[in-house]
């Protein structure tokens, strides 16, 4: 009987044992993935902005700029992409509308971003774009990788379509979550004409044709969970400038936006709830289920061993009596 | 040899439930219905 169970408790612990690894690196990174259908929305405001009036062309003082930002999954998109990359897709349509302080239309860029579900490595395929115009991104946008490493990463910059690094600075506690907190400058660039205008009737195409350019500077903040790779608070100190042309009636330049633009109160809440939650999840399969299966592998082992041990142990046999000695004549 | 017998069962066990449970994945779902945001929410 003894034998019996040593042997159940032995399949135990190596199936406790292999469960570890292979829930550690085979079934983590296929797993813990980005869904397909996600849709995120979210608000960002600034405060005291400045912000160009073009009825006037001339930037003026505002109480609030608004930004909403949209994330939403082509699932039928990422199946048909999948199926040629060989790897499990996510197709973000995002659409990063900016509204000010009376409600009205300052700009709105759509964007299309296509990442591997897991390393969240871009992926290229038709239709990857910027308000239009297609892009070749290189690096992370908007998400950093599950299991997020204390270093620099390459970022896309959505206005200049360029990649630069995004610096690891310092590992914060933010609402009682571990963050790491990540920073970027872009310097001043020129950048591209929103497709859509504040003004009907103005297009790129007509302000182009004034010599006036777009220039865009912007520092860039992230506090990321690291297990997630979620970004929990974000903050932008951003500004951009109409410059040159005959458009600015002999000005060299004119602010169109600048504001420091931060996360809605309630948005923050929302985010940190949300990934509290799947940073759990994420724990299970990365450190919960292999070091606990781990850990019950080797009591099962040492428990088959005890039993495996007492079962061989040599037994009196049964009914026998120790008999007196007899005694000795002398 | 017993043994030996007993440890190949845990091992194909742990494979098998592994490979099905990554297999099976999580479902991709539907596309959500929702429009692209050009209005401010009240509340997330």
């Amino acid at each position: 009987m003894r034998r019996k169970a040593s042997l159940v408790l032995l399949a135990c612990a190596v199936f406790c044992a292999a469960l570890a690894p292979l829930v550690r690196w085979y079934a983590f990174p296929r797993l813990a993935r980005i869904p397909a259908n996600q849709y995120q929305d979210m608000v960002l405001e600034a405060r005291n902005a400045t912000l160009l009036d073009y009825g006037t062309l001339r930037a003026k003082k505002v109480p609030k700029v608004t930004i909403v930002q949209t994330l939403k999954g082509d699932v039928e998109a990422a199946k048909k992409i999948a199926r040629t990359a060989g790897r499990p897709v996510v197709v973000w349509d995002s659409l990063s509308y900016v509204q000010g302080p009376d409600g009205t239309m300052v700009s709105k860029v759509p964007e299309r971003y296509i990442f591997d579900a897991h390393s969240q490595d871009p992926v290229h395929a038709t239709g990857e774009m910027v308000d239009g115009d297609p892009v070749k991104r290189e690096g992370i946008e908007f998400k950093w990788p599950f299991l997020t490493q204390k270093r620099d990463y390459e970022y896309f910059d959505a206005q200049t379509r360029t990649t630069n690094p995004i610096h690891y600075r310092d590992t914060r506690t933010f609402r009682g979550l571990t963050v790491y907190y990540f920073e970027q400058t872009v310097p001043w660039t020129k950048v591209p004409m929103p497709k859509t205008m504040p003004v009907r009737g103005i297009t790129p195409e007509s302000v182009a044709r004034t010599g006036t350019t777009r220039w865009y500077t912007t520092v860039r903040r992230f506090w990321v969970e690291p297990v997630t790779g979620a970004p929990v608070y974000g903050e932008e100190i951003h500004q951009e400038e109409l410059r040159g042309g005959t458009l600015l009636g002999g000005r060299a330049k004119v602010t169109a936006f600048a504001g420091h633009v931060k996360m809605r109160e309630d948005y923050i809440d929302h985010t940190v709830d949300l990934v509290r939650h799947n940073r759990t999840l994420v724990l299970a399969l990365t450190s919960y289920v292999p070091w606990g299966s781990l850990g019950l592998g080797l009591s099962f082992l040492a428990l088959s061993l005890l039993l495996e041990a007492r079962a061989r142990r040599p037994q009196d046999p049964a009914g026998t009596r120790t008999q007196e000695p007899e005694p000795v004549s002398a | 040899m017993r043994a030996l017998i007993a440890a190949a069962t845990g091992l194909a066990l742990a494979l098998a439930l592994v490979l099905t449970v990554s297999a099976l994945g999580s479902p991709s779902g539907r596309t959500s219905p929702e429009p692209l945001l050009t209005t401010v929410p009240a509340h997330p």
